[in-house]
Formats: C-alpha cells, sequence, structure tokens
C-alpha cells in the first residue's frame, strides 16, 4: 500500500487490506435522509441542519428541500478518494488513507488549519467553530474494521446505499447503470474514489461536480492562510513544531501542499 | 410513588434513559409558558408516555365541569421514551389527549408520527400541556428549549401546507418542524385535524381544540437527543425491528388502497361494497415514497397526478387509505379522488366525519328529500366533483346551511335532513370511523364500536395469537363468521397497539403477526430506559392506558351501554353484496360488546373497571370510578 503512495501520505491497515466502497444508486434513492440521521445518530451528532454540512453533517441529499420533494437525489459526502489531497495537504499528518479505503480525520492530531477544507475537490470538510477540529465522514471505520457496513448504508429503507468489496460493487454498479441506461460516477474522478454512484441522468442534473480524473487533483489553498500559517501563531505552537518536525522527517509530503498543479 | 406532585420541582429519582425530562406548559390565556419536570421514574415507568401518560395528566388537571371548547379544555401532547432515538422503526409518535369536541363527554386522541415529535424532543420536550385560549391567533414557537408566542395573523386562515411553509420560512430555519391547524380547526369544524410535515395528521377534534384556542401551530426546532441506556442494545433490538417490517411499496399506492385488503369499499354510503374501478389512473401518476424519521415500513408517499381532469395535481398522503375511501363513498373515482383527498387534508377535516355527512345528504337528494332549493343550487350528486370540492371549501369555513352542518357532523347532517335520514347513518357515538367498509370483519368491527366516538380506535384483533405471546395465549385460529374468541382477541390488540404507543413507538410499524414484532418493541423500551420490560408489563401498560381512557368517559356520564346504543344504523346493516353479502355483526350485538368489556376487566353495562381491575395495574387513586358490585 505505501509503495502504491509512495510515502506521500499517512496510510494505514484495518482489517485485511482489500479496498471496499459505498455504491450509491440514486435511481433507487427516495431522498428521505435515513442515511444522514443515521450518521447524526451513530456519532451521537447533536441534530443540527440536514441541509448542510457541518462537524455533526457529514452526509448532505440534495436538493435542499423537505424529504421526497425532488425528483433526483444526489448524495454528498466524503468519497474516500483513492488518492486523497486532504490527506496529502494535511502538515501534521492526522488524515489517513485506510487499504480498505477509509479516508479518516484523527481530531486528536488536528491542529485546524483547513488545508484539507480548501483541499477536498468536493468540498465536504467541515471545521468545528468550537473545538476547531476538521472533521467529515470516516466510512464508519470502526465498523468497517469489524466487517459491519458503514451505518448510513444499514439505515437506507430502498437499498440505495450498498458496500462491499471495491470490485464486487463498481460490477454492480456499472450492470445497475446499464440496466438503466444511466452512468456512474466516482470511478475515475479525482483518480478514483470509494464512493461509486449509479445515476439517471447526467451527472449535472444531480448537481455533481466535474472532476478531473487526475489523483491528488490542483487545490486552493488561499496563499494568505498559508502565509498566515507560517508567520502568525495560529493552530498553536506545538501544532507548527510538530509540522515542522514532519517536514523533516517526510519531506516528500511537502510536494502537493505546495505545489498543488504538480500531478 | 403516587404522593407528592406529579411534577416535581426538583427531581429525587433517576431519570430514565430516552426522556428529555421536561414537559412545557403553555397557557394561552395569560401568554405564560413554564417547564415541568417530568414525574418521578415510579410514574414515567407506569404510564411510560404517549397516550397513558398524557391521560394521566389530563385525568389530574381537567375540570370535570370542562367544555370542549372552553378555555378549561387542555389538550396534553406526550411522545415517548423511543420517540426520536433513530434506532428503531416507529418512533416518531406524538399523541394528543382532550376532552373530545365530538361527543363533549370522552376522551379525544389524536396522533401523529412524521418528524415533528423527534424535533419536539431535539427542542428538548417529552411533551406539551396547552391550556387556556388566546384572544388572538397565536403560534407556538421551540426553538432549543427556548419557547415563545408569537403573532399567527398572518397564517391565519390558509390551509396546511401553506402554513407550514411559511412558518418554516418565518422562523428562518429550514429544518424546523410545523404542526397546525388548517381552516377547519380555526372554524371548530368538529372533527378538525392537527397537520404536521405536510403528509401527517392527527385526526379526531384536536385541531377544533387549537382551533377554540386561537392556537394556529407549534413550531420546533432543536438539536438534542435523548439520552440512551444502552445503545448497543438498542441498536440490536432495533435492527430486529425493522427485520420484521412488512416495508410498503410504490405499487400499492396504485390501488384502491385498504378496501382491497378488506374486500369491502364503501359505495354511496355504504350501499355496496363493490372494488370496480375505482383505482383507475393511478397507475399513471408519479409516486414517491416520504417516510417517516428513521422508519423504513415507509408508509407515506407523495404523487403527482399524471392523468385526469386533475393532471398535475399533487398530494401528500400517509398510510391507511381513509381518503380514498372518503371519496369512493360520494361516488367519485380515479385520480379526482386523490385531488380532493389533497383538499381536505390542506384544509385539515377528518376525512371521515366529511364523508359520513355528505353521504347522508347525497343519499337525501337521490331519494329527494331534497333538492335544489335546499342546497343553495348545488347539486348534491353521486360523483359530483365541483360540489364535493365546494362543499370542503363550505365545510371548513362553516360557510352557509351545509357548510354549518358538515362541520357539525353527520348526526346534525340527518336530523336536520329528517325523514328516514337518520337509518343511514354511520357513525359511532357522534364520532365517524376510519372510513373504511369494516362491516365484514368482527374484530374491526367491535374496535370501531368500543372506540371513544370516532376516535380511531385500536386493536382490531386477529384470528391467531401473536407469535410473540404463544407462550400465554393458546387459542385460534378463529372463525370469521362466528364471533366466539373475537373479543379477546380485540382486548389482547388493544393492549399491544396501546404499548406500542406509550413507548413513543407507531403501532404502523408494529408487527403483531411477525415473530419478534412485539418482543423487539419491548426490548426496544428497555434498552432505551434501562427498565427491565418483558412483554406481560408491556400489555399491562397496554391494559392500564385502556383503562385510564373508561375512567376520563365515566367521569363524565360515558356509560359502555352507549357503545352499541349510539351506532348508526347503516353501520351494523348486512353488506349488500360482494364477497360477504349478508353479513352483519349486528346479530351478535350487544353480547360482543358485553364479552369485550368484561374480558378487559370492566362492568359489560358501565364500563367501569372493576376494583381487582384497578388494583391489578395499580390504579387504586381512581378507585372511586370502580364498579362496586
Amino acid at each position: 500500500m505505501s509503495e502504491k503512495y509512495g510515502n506521500l501520505i499517512p496510510t494505514g491497515r484495518l482489517l485485511d487490506g482489500k479496498p471496499r466502497t459505498i455504491l450509491f444508486d440514486a435511481t433507487k434513492c427516495i431522498g428521505c435522509r435515513q442515511c444522514v440521521h443515521a450518521c447524526k445518530d451513530w456519532h451521537d451528532h447533536p441534530r443540527t441542519s440536514v441541509y448542510e454540512f457541518s462537524s455533526s453533517n457529514w452526509i448532505q441529499m440534495d436538493p435542499p428541500v423537505l424529504e421526497g420533494l425532488s425528483p433526483l437525489w444526489a448524495r454528498n459526502s466524503c468519497m474516500h478518494c483513492e488518492y486523497p489531497m486532504c490527506a496529502a495537504v494535511c502538515p501534521v499528518e492526522a488524515i489517513t488513507k485506510y487499504d480498505e479505503g477509509p479516508v479518516v480525520i484523527d481530531p486528536v492530531k488536528c491542529i485546524g488549519c483547513e488545508y484539507c477544507v480548501y483541499a477536498c475537490p468536493w468540498g465536504v470538510i467541515s471545521k468545528d467553530e468550537v473545538t476547531q477540529k476538521a472533521s467529515k465522514c470516516t466510512m464508519c471505520a470502526p465498523r468497517v474494521s469489524e466487517e459491519k457496513s458503514p451505518f448510513c448504508v444499514v439505515a437506507c429503507p430502498v437499498g440505495a446505499l450498498d458496500f462491499g468489496l471495491e470490485e464486487d460493487m463498481t460490477a454492480k454498479a456499472h450492470a445497475r447503470a446499464s440496466e438503466v441506461g444511466g452512468e456512474t460516477y466516482g470511478e475515475n474522478e479525482a483518480g478514483g474514489t470509494q464512493v461509486v454512484m449509479v445515476l439517471k441522468e447526467g451527472k449535472a442534473a444531480y448537481g455533481l461536480k466535474f472532476i478531473l480524473p487526475t489523483k491528488y487533483p490542483a487545490h486552493k489553498i488561499p496563499l494568505g492562510l498559508m502565509l498566515k500559517d507560517l508567520f502568525t501563531p495560529r493552530c498553536g505552537i506545538p501544532g507548527k513544531l510538530r509540522a515542522l518536525y514532519l517536514a523533516v522527517v517526510h519531506p516528500k509530503r511537502l510536494l502537493y501542499r505546495y505545489w498543488p498543479r504538480r500531478a | 410513588m403516587l404522593n407528592g406532585e406529579l411534577f416535581p420541582a426538583r427531581r429525587t429519582t433517576r431519570l430514565p434513559g430516552g426522556y428529555m425530562g421536561r414537559i412545557l406548559r403553555v397557557d394561552l390565556t395569560t401568554g405564560k409558558l413554564t417547564d415541568e419536570n417530568l414525574p418521578e421514574e415510579p410514574v414515567l415507568r407506569k404510564f411510560v408516555g404517549g397516550q397513558s401518560l398524557a391521560l394521566y395528566i389530563l385525568l389530574k388537571e381537567l375540570p370535570r365541569d370542562a367544555a370542549p371548547y372552553g378555555p378549561e379544555n387542555k389538550v396534553v401532547m406526550m411522545t415517548g421514551p423511543i420517540t426520536g432515538t433513530g434506532f428503531t422503526p416507529g418512533g416518531t409518535k406524538v399523541t394528543a389527549v382532550y376532552l373530545s369536541p365530538l361527543t363533549e363527554y370522552t376522551l379525544g386522541r389524536g396522533a401523529s408520527s412524521g418528524f415533528w415529535p423527534v424535533y419536539l424532543k431535539a427542542a428538548g420536550y417529552d411533551g406539551l400541556i396547552v391550556q387556556g385560549a388566546s384572544q388572538r391567533p397565536v403560534y407556538l414557537f421551540i426553538n432549543e428549549g427556548n419557547a415563545e408566542l408569537r403573532d399567527a395573523s398572518r397564517v391565519w386562515g390558509k390551509g396546511a401546507r401553506e402554513t407550514e411553509d411559511l412558518l418554516r420560512a418565518e422562523v428562518g430555519i429550514a429544518d424546523a418542524r410545523v404542526m397546525t391547524i388548517g381552516p377547519a380547526g380555526e372554524n371548530l369544524v368538529r372533527a378538525a385535524m392537527l397537520c404536521n410535515d405536510y403528509n401527517h395528521n392527527a385526526a379526531h377534534s384536536a385541531g377544533a381544540v387549537f382551533g377554540s384556542k386561537k392556537l394556529k401551530a407549534i413550531v420546533v426546532y432543536g438539536t438534542k437527543r435523548p439520552p440512551l441506556h444502552d445503545k448497543a442494545k438498542l441498536i440490536e433490538a432495533g435492527l430486529r425491528w425493522r427485520k420484521t417490517l412488512v416495508v410498503r411499496n410504490v405499487d400499492e399506492k396504485k390501488t384502491a388502497g385498504h378496501a382491497e385488503d378488506l374486500h369491502a369499499l364503501p359505495n354511496l354510503n355504504y350501499r355496496s361494497s363493490l372494488i370496480e374501478d375505482h383505482a383507475r389512473g393511478f397507475d399513471q401518476n408519479r409516486i414517491t415514497l416520504r417516510p417517516c424519521f428513521q422508519c423504513q415500513r415507509l408508509c407515506p408517499w407523495d404523487v403527482e397526478v399524471m392523468e385526469g381532469p386533475k393532471k398535475g395535481a399533487v398530494g401528500h398522503f400517509n398510510a391507511g387509505s381513509e381518503w380514498l375511501d372518503t371519496f369512493f363513498n360520494l361516488g367519485v373515482k380515479g385520480n379526482e379522488v386523490l385531488y380532493l383527498a389533497e383538499k381536505i387534508n390542506d384544509l385539515g377535516i377528518e376525512c371521515s366525519h366529511f364523508s359520513c355527512g355528505a353521504a347522508v345528504a347525497f343519499e337525501a337528494w337521490e331519494k329527494g328529500l331534497i333538492g335544489p332549493s335546499d342546497t343553495d343550487g348545488l347539486a348534491f350528486e353521486w360523483g359530483n366533483v365541483a360540489t364535493i370540492d365546494r362543499l370542503l371549501d363550505m365545510t371548513a369555513r362553516r360557510e352557509g346551511k351545509w357548510g354549518e352542518l358538515l362541520a357539525e357532523g353527520p348526526t346534525q347532517v340527518a336530523s336536520v335532513i329528517g325523514g328516514d335520514a337518520p337509518k343511514w347513518l354511520v357513525h359511532t357515538k357522534k364520532g365517524t370511523p376510519a372510513l373504511h367498509d369494516w362491516r365484514p370483519h368482527f374484530g374491526q368491527m367491535l374496535r370501531e364500536i368500543v372506540a371513544s366516538g370516532g376516535m380511531k380506535p385500536q386493536g382490531g384483533g386477529s384470528a391467531k395469537p401473536p407469535p410473540d405471546l404463544a407462550y400465554r395465549e393458546k387459542w385460534g385460529p378463529l372463525d370469521r363468521d362466528d364471533p366466539t374468541g373475537w373479543p379477546w382477541s380485540q382486548v389482547l390488540s388493544e393492549q399491544y397497539r396501546q404499548f406500542c404507543g406509550v413507548t413513543g413507538g407507531c403501532w404502523f410499524a408494529q408487527m403483531h403477526m411477525k415473530p419478534d414484532g412485539l418482543k423487539s418493541v419491548a426490548d426496544s423500551l428497555s434498552a432505551t430506559t434501562g427498565w427491565n420490560f418483558d412483554l406481560d408489563e408491556g400489555m399491562i401498560a397496554g391494559h392500564r392506558s385502556m383503562i385510564l381512557q373508561t375512567i376520563f368517559g365515566t367521569q363524565r356520564g360515558w356509560v359502555a351501554d352507549h357503545d352499541w346504543q349510539q351506532v348508526g344504523q347503516r353501520f351494523l346493516e348486512p353488506i349488500p353484496d360482494g364477497k360477504f353479502k349478508g353479513f352483519t355483526i349486528g346479530k351478535w350485538m350487544p353480547q360482543m360488546v358485553f364479552d369485550y368489556y368484561r374480558l378487559s376487566g370492566r362492568h359489560e353495562r358501565t364500563g367501569r373497571p372493576f376494583m381487582d381491575t384497578l388494583q391489578k395495574l395499580g390504579l387504586e387513586e381512581f378507585s372511586e370510578w370502580a364498579q362496586l358490585d
């Protein structure tokens, strides 16, 4: 695994090393948001707005209208990129890509620099106003390590969500897409992700982003933010020291943070 | 523990899991809003929540001489511990109790699901006590534990859907949930409903009581979740519960609905039960399922009508299909039924109240008892959509003679028409049954007849005992043509349905005939609260709720004899045609009612509970209302 990544990002293993994928079949989704609430329930998140991403709302079903009041539903949440830019830009190596698929932020290590928030091509990472930590969907990594499905998948009442080995889910997605005359999304975007969607119509109809099939896609971390981090006490002195130490230990990991266009 | 205050200033016992710990008392006369602590744990374990706890509070607080529309009437609304945990199906219920404006002497109960009850708890409250009456229209806004009364003049007069949208916009919270009355509630239509989350209605007059208090709506929002005693166990019990569910689907929304299961459908004021092309055009509609909060039973649904004169109309419905039979009963078929059904829900009129009244008037027109000079020129012809459409508006606003009469109810319609019209009535104690043709079925008919006057009763019995009760119930299968055993079957089913309700669960999600269908509910309650509720205790909790309902009526002059004496004649007539032609439970009346009351520990004529029933249920404090001989 780390060979594949050339030690560019922190990697880890939860179980057997076989990559898993979440399959979202938009042709079956009824927009009930049971997945959204299940995510909150499993993680004991407060029942905050289901219409916008926050540190307590990791899944967003679009459009932001009441349950059922739309003919098409898009699921927006962490895509668990195969080559996660959020992990590549994190100065304190708080984000780990696990072999089984999950990309997970460690809240203990996070210093709240927001690089990942800006680096995520899908804009699904939020920073908590109070704790100053970044957070997003974890693919229920603790459940995955017990060979269980993410809780959103368990909750779906209409079978629009599925979870399993990457090759099985991809095959299923293709079969379903050809059955409904639709297309898939997520297999190639950003170099491939571990969420694959089946869409009845084009991705634009769902409001899904067009993302190039480039590994570690270009990020838009504002220069001002970077300069602030370098020259002000933002994110705390221990955080800065840790970032400095890691820059020395893993100098390659500076690559995508400061040279975003390089693929 | 029944000493001391019901709402302790300071709790001395543990607050079990599942409860938020507070009830909001809303005094609309003074505008004062007060937080009350939930009762102590022994009281909670006895009454749990929902109808039972709400009714216990109402019995303690409602003056004996209260009038339904007087400021002294109260609406007590309670969720239960499993409402809003997110880990069980059906954890969505709120139940409101009050003195019924329909009968004026029995309990009124309105229950609803969806999301509003969950967000009431998220706002920090297990329930509400609404008392007094406001001078001007107001709505209650509860936001994260802070409650305030606000001016509702902007939404007064508006339908339920528009009110919901306007108030959500007014409070500026897209996630806020709204429970509202339509024009019917404002104008005191006796069976006006509460409407929430588009697809949900609490029927049986709660809306009229809200209207009498000038309370238009309750808007709730919050982010709290109920504390759980054992989350892992609750998840396990909830997943077991989920496995029992019979999941609804889009295809069944393209049929004539529950009438198909009953093999009977009320046509032209219950004069034929044949199902013909009533559902024509339904198959072309676009249907979306809109489940309640975290429930996989998938009852609620939206429809976009794609065929017929009302093409383009949109409707928001729940399970059941009373609103279909409501208009089938008036001779309408096809997609115009869905248009009218959406309209009646938006106006907030309980559909059977309207249908049973209008059907008598239409029959009188057919038979020449009334003519154009009596109806201001409206043609009361079966299937006349324009007339029905107009009558709905008139009823909701009590416009004209027919608006007034239909708002009052079927018995008033019949008495004004006179002649034989009272013989054509379908009602129980002035209330109307959930609008289906229940007549071929023992359990369901008994359930309707012993209900608290139009209040949708619970139970309905089953031909065999639920598998989960096999350890104690060994009987059946019952014969559908023989009354033997049906009263006991009804008693049992009423108990487990009540039990599900008092937990804060929805009885539509309680699959009693599936293995684990009852036990998974009890286990969910235990895991949530930390109590060790087995099925026996659950059945006792349900039984207690039934007996409290009786005591409420007894205090106000109800006796069990009224159940079989005050029933619309047509409701007990033999089925005129179809599969069950000639069947009626009328020939076994009143013996079936007698048996039902005896078997549930009450006197068959007075309906009062016997002392040993009260002792068994720990309700000795109500012994003055017991049957002593």
